[in-house]
Parts: C-alpha cells; structure tokens; sequence
C-alpha cells in the first residue's frame, strides 16, 4: 500500500473508468474503507454518481463491501485494479492454448465482469453471427466454455447470502455445468430476460497465474539451458499438478522412472539422458531438487525458490540498467557473499578505490543494498571503532522494485494521457473517417467518393496521426511489459507471506 | 549545554580521518550552489528498446478495443454536462449521444449488491397525501352543510312543522357531518408526531435531479 501504488491506481482508473470512478477509487484507497455517506462528503460529488462509480468497481470486483449494522464499507481492492492491465494476456494466453472461441468467451466474460452461461455464449454467438470468417457454431461454444471450466479459466461466482437486508458474498466450489444445446438454441431465438439460468460464471484470474508462472519458469530453463531442459521442466510441472497442490512452494517427489516414461514423447534421445538433464537444471538454476535416492531417484519442483532466483534476477537487472554494470558487480557480489565490509567489496569487485566506494554508496542510496552496523563493544580506546556489514535484503529490494515499477507505469501512464488530451481532436477526425470509409464500403459505393472522403484528412494531418498513434502504442506496449515485471514480483510476494 | 565541551568528536560529526576513510578528498567538498532539481532529470542510461512482436501488437489492440468497450459502456461515469454558455452546432449531436446512453445503468447481479446501490432503493419518499379540504368544492359542500346545521339547530324550535320535510335531509347531513369528522379524524390521527420529519441525511448536498435534464436554451 505505497504512495506509488495509490497513483498508479488512480491512473488506472481514470484511464479505464474515467474521472468520477477515479476520485472515488482515491477516496477509498486514502482511507481505507468507508461507508457511502463519508464518500459523498469527502468527494464533494452528487450521490448518484457516487452510487454509480460504486457500482462500477463492486461489478468488476475492484472493491469489495462489508455491513456493519446498517452501515455498508466499502473497501479498494488495488490488487484486482492492477489486473485490468493484464487483461490481454489473459486473452492472448486463450487465444494461444485454446483457440479463438475460448478468447471470444473470455473477452465477454471479462467485459461482463460476471454472467451465466447461457447469456455469455449467446451474446458470444449474436456479436459474431454476421461474421462468416469466424464460422462460429453453438455446440462449439458450449464445449469451450465446458473445458474452460473444467480446466478452471473459468469459476462459479460468489453467491449472495441474504441473512439480513445486506447481503454477504459467500464463494462456491465450481461445478462443471451440464449445458443443453436446445436450450441455449431457444434462448438465442427468444427473449434472453426469460432464461432460468442464475449460475453466475467469472475470470479465474489464479488459473492464468499459474499458467504465466511456468512459463516464466520454462522460459528461463530453456534460455539457460536449451530445448529438451525446457521441456523436461514443462513435463515435470504437469506431474506436479497430478500430485500437488499448485500453489504448494515445493512439489511432491516424482521418481525418475515416470519421468523417463513421460521422456518418451520429447524424443528418444532426450530419454537417455534424464539424468544428465535433471543435473544440469538443478545445479545451474537450483528450480528442481534430488530429494531422494528411491526408485532411482526423486526429483521435485522449487517453485519458492525459483521464484527468488527470477527475482534475483529481475533485481540485478534493474540494478544493470540503473546504475551500470559494475554497480551490477558489486550488488551480485554482496548478494553471494551474504554480508560484506566495504573494504572486501574493494577487493572481490576489483574496481579502483574511489569508483567502487561512489557506486557501495550510490546503490546504499537507492536501496538496493542495507547496511548493518557491529559496534565493538567495550574497546579499551576512547573510540569503538564499528563495522559496516553490507548486505541485500531481497525482500526489501523487491519492494523497492517494485515500486519503481509502479512509479514507470504511472509514468508511462500519464504520458500517454497527455498525448491523447494533446492529439484528441486529430484522432477522433481520423476515427471518424474510418468509419464512414467503413460504411461506405460495406454498402459498395464507388471507390471516387470513398478517395473524396479520405482525403479529407489532409497528409500532415496523417503524418501527425501516424505519428501519435505510434507513440501510443509503444507507451501501451511498455505498460505490459512493465507487468510482466510486476507479475515476476507480486508471484514471489505470494510465496514469502 | 554543558557538558557538551569534551564531547564534539564523538557526537555525530565525523572526525577528518574518518571522513578521509569514507573516500572523501579535501577538495571534494567544495559546496555546491543549491539550485531545485530540475523537473525531467537528464536519463543516464538509455533506456533498452522495446521488443515489439506480433503477441504485443495483439495485446495493444486488444487493450484499446477493451477500454473502447469500457468507454462506450454505462461503467464509465460521465459528469454531469456544464454548460458553459455557447451555443454550438455540435450540442445538438451530443444530447442526442447522451441521452441514448442516459438511461443505461450497469447491469449488475443486483442481489449480490448492498440495497442503498440499488436503482430506486432507500429513496421511497413520503407521499403527501392531498387534504379533501383542498379542494374547493369540498370546502364549499362543507360550509353548506355547516350552514344548514346551525339554521337548523336556532329553528328547532319554531319549525316543528317541517321538521318532517327536513328529517331526511338532515340525516343525509348528518351522515356527510360524520364522514367529515372520520375524514379528520384520519387528517388529525397523522398529527406532527407521526410524520416522517426524519432525516437520514441521505439527501443532504444532493444535487437536483433535474440539474442532468441538459441544457435549456
């Protein structure tokens, strides 16, 4: 709950929800939770945009209620609202894995923030009914959405349960819905308003997290390593699932034999040298562990501590970028060497006196490394004379990563908000013409007047354009990157609580 | 202060050998103008460029398309119009855009949601009931029968004779007078105290409802 995270979250929610959303969304985050009344008065906005800004972040699970008495809290969720910027990874992870038709049902159901099964695939069905390229086909749908959730992209909402007038939102284990096509083919032809279907479906953010966090994970395995490595970790992650719960920071033991089994399908040689590879993994990048001899040994997954070996190295970049590559030196030096006296980092870093000293202090400065003091105590001199111990506290610098990460990101941000205040007449003209130009087209009109209504935007007029839209994508695209950064880190927090 | 003599070294001003010790020179401590740091502070480092591929181009679209969706939707408050006075070719075109999305509301499980959220919760006003006394032809029926109640009850007396005729009016009478008085009973039972003077202050600093109706030419 940092100062950097309050703007980023703000920023957030003017660029998704506007102005309004965003004053209450402050609010909220200043003070921590607060009943409606107390929001009005400090806001100083009209009730019932107060009640509609609530109303926005309670749907889309950026805020969360509580009765007290009569009185409802209301309390931010600033975590869900950083999850508004992940969004199309959720979608292209879909698109990737299961194809486009689980992506359309997603991105529905992450517009609608929660709806039932019924309504999601037809509304999927009549936004893409025109579209022949696409051939969408109900049974199709339906299998989709029965596999999202049964793989758990999808879970059932939280279900009111009404004691008193408020109600208090009690979370429901999924179960895998037994859908009927004749059904969802009546509901599609009638009125949708006259559907009996009150199971309420939603994002299972956990599930794509899980999904992004082997990645991660294979992505490095196979960066260090090669290929097979990468696969042979895949293969060990989805043994993991069978036995484990997936969240667990160690996996439970899979003997080698399985492992070769499953080996088979990488290739035949890769079988031959399991062991080899299992060795290799755990020593250069320590993500698995022999954790016993029986069965010809028994490896298991790290997750916990390959988290912190990806932030070690999302902290060494950082450090790289920041202040250069032998600050980089200095800070990897300490890290391996747990607790240093500045002396020692002269003479392990190899760097002349003075520069080596700048950088101890420079990287003191900006938090990357602490100091530890050890008073001599009761030294015959008038003087104790201390040592200064360096040494990374990595909880503390992924914290301040991570903040750094929030301040560029609310950076990149508000960059990109001037731009579009700056360009705002000159994109909607250009909005505008396509659309027409798009209409036009679909109604076939000849290709003179579809030229007359182009040229309305006049070249430096789509220079300018092109130009900004440019930078606008390019700040959009920095913002995921960012997360992905953001993600590494909040993923080793989960595992240090 | 006292006390203080001895001790200057030790406190926390470093003596020269150990400020020596820290790597600094005499002549680096020269001071320095103290000026603001400047707003955009030079980057020592280039940042490294953007690996821009075709999964990040996807991304971006679909990041814009979704926020475009979220614009379009009644999720995205909208102030209320200020008018600022200037009459526009353009206005025209904007009301007719606000008022197709005005009656919009987020469409929520409203079951899952703290009754003051809502559409029409904890806002059932009070209505007041119209008085009959208001309406002028009651007052009018009224003073009527009053009237000819008291020129009944000064001519009891000399006008036994028509008495009879008057009998069924005067019961007829009698009846409204009664009615009346039950009528204000009902008035008189809603006295003061039963009235909801209470204020929840939920109305307190809420704007007109009509203030959103646009602008009036």
């Amino acid at each position: 709950m940092s100062r950097q995270l309050g703007r980023v979250v703000s920023q957030i929610l003017n660029r998704y929800f506007g102005e309004i959303v965003e004053k209450v969304g402050n609010d909220l985050f200043m003070y921590g939770c607060k009943p409606m009344g107390m929001i009005i008065k400090s806001t100083g906005l009209p009730r019932t945009q107060v009640i509609e800004s609530l109303r926005t972040l309670l749907k889309f699970d950026l805020a969360t209620f509580e009765a007290k008495d009569v009185i409802v809290d209301y309390k931010l969720q600033p975590e869900n609202i950083l999850l508004l910027i992940r969004y199309p990874r959720y979608l292209l992870q879909m698109k990737t894995k299961y194809g486009s038709e689980a992506e359309m049902l997603v991105e529905e159901l992450l517009q609608q923030a929660s709806c039932t099964a019924t309504v999601l695939i037809v509304s999927v069905m009549n936004k893409y009914k025109d579209d022949k390229e696409k051939n969408l086909n109900i049974v199709k749908l339906k299998d989709t959405f029965i596999s999202l959730a049964t793989a758990g992209y999808i879970q059932q909402a939280p279900v009111a349960e009404i004691n008193n007038e408020i109600p208090v939102l009690v979370p429901v284990a999924t179960i895998v819905p037994d859908l009927d096509v004749r059904e969802l083919i009546n509901a599609m032809n009638s009125n949708l308003n006259n559907v009996s279907d009150n199971i309420y479906w939603k994002v299972n953010y956990d599930r794509f997290h899980l999904d992004f966090r082997d990645e991660v994970m294979i992505k490095a395995v196979t960066r260090r390593i090669d290929d097979n490595a990468g696969e042979l970790l895949k293969l060990m992650l989805e043994q993991m699932y069978l036995s484990s719960s997936s969240w667990a920071s160690d996996s439970s033991p899979v003997p080698l034999t399985d492992l070769k089994d499953g080996c088979q399908r990488i290739g035949e040689n890769m079988k031959n040298h399991v062991e080899q590879y299992l060795r290799v993994i755990e020593e250069s990048t320590g993500f698995i562990r022999r954790t016993g001899d029986a069965g010809g040994g028994q490896y298991s997954v790290r997750i916990q501590h390959a988290l912190i070996q990806l932030v070690e190295a999302v902290c060494d970049h950082t450090v790289t970028e920041r202040l250069g590559g032998k600050a980089a030196r200095i800070f990897r030096l300490i890290r391996s060497k747990k607790y240093l006296e500045e002396d020692d980092i002269q003479k392990n870093a190899m760097l002349p006196n003075k520069e080596c000293k700048e950088l101890t202090y420079k990287l003191l400065e900006e938090h990357f490394i602490s100091v530890q003091p050890m008073r001599k105590t009761a030294s015959a001199g008038g003087m104790a004379k201390a040592i200064y111990l360096y040494h990374v506290k990595l909880h503390d610098v992924a914290h301040v990563v991570r903040d750094m990460c929030y301040r560029s990101l609310h950076n990149v941000m508000s960059v990109s908000r001037h731009r579009r205040v700056l360009n705002a007449r000159l994109l909607e003209k250009k909005r505008r013409v396509r659309t027409i130009v798009h209409g036009m087209r679909l109604r076939g009109e000849p290709q003179q007047n579809i030229d007359d209504v182009l040229d309305t935007l006049t070249p430096p007029e789509v220079t300018s354009a092109a130009e900004a839209e440019r930078r606008l994508s390019t700040l959009a695209a920095s913002e995921l990157h960012l997360d992905r950064a953001l993600f590494i880190l909040t993923s080793y927090f989960t595992y240090q609580r | 202060m006292a006390g203080r003599g001895r001790g200057r070294g030790s406190g926390i001003s470093l003596t020269h050998e150990q400020i020596q010790a820290l790597g600094i020179a005499r002549g680096d401590n020269t001071p320095a103008i103290l000026t603001p740091p400047p707003l955009f502070p030079k980057l020592d480092v280039k940042p490294l460029p953007l690996n821009c591929d075709a999964a990040t181009d996807y991304m971006v679209i679909v990041k814009d398309q979704f926020i475009e969706y979220l614009h379009e939707s009644p999720a995205y408050v909208k102030a209320n119009t200020r008018n600022d006075g200037i009459e526009r070719y353009s206005d025209k075109y904007k009301l007719l855009a606000l008022d197709a999305k005005k009656g919009n509301i987020l469409d929520c499980v409203w079951t899952n949601i703290p009754p003051e959220l809502r559409p029409n919760a904890g806002r059932s006003r009070v209505t007041v009931k119209k008085r009959k006394l208001d309406d002028p032809k009651e007052i009018a029926k009224r003073l009527q029968t009053l009237e000819k109640k008291e020129i009944q009850d000064t001519s009891t007396e000399d006008m036994e004779t028509n008495e009879d005729a008057v009998k069924k009016e005067t019961e007829e009478n009698d009846e409204e007078l009664e009615d009346e008085h039950e009528q204000e009973e009902e008035i008189d039972d809603g006295t003061d105290y039963a009235n909801n003077y209470f204020d929840n202050g939920e109305d307190y600093e809420e704007e007109d409802d009509n203030l959103d109706d646009g602008p009036v030419y």
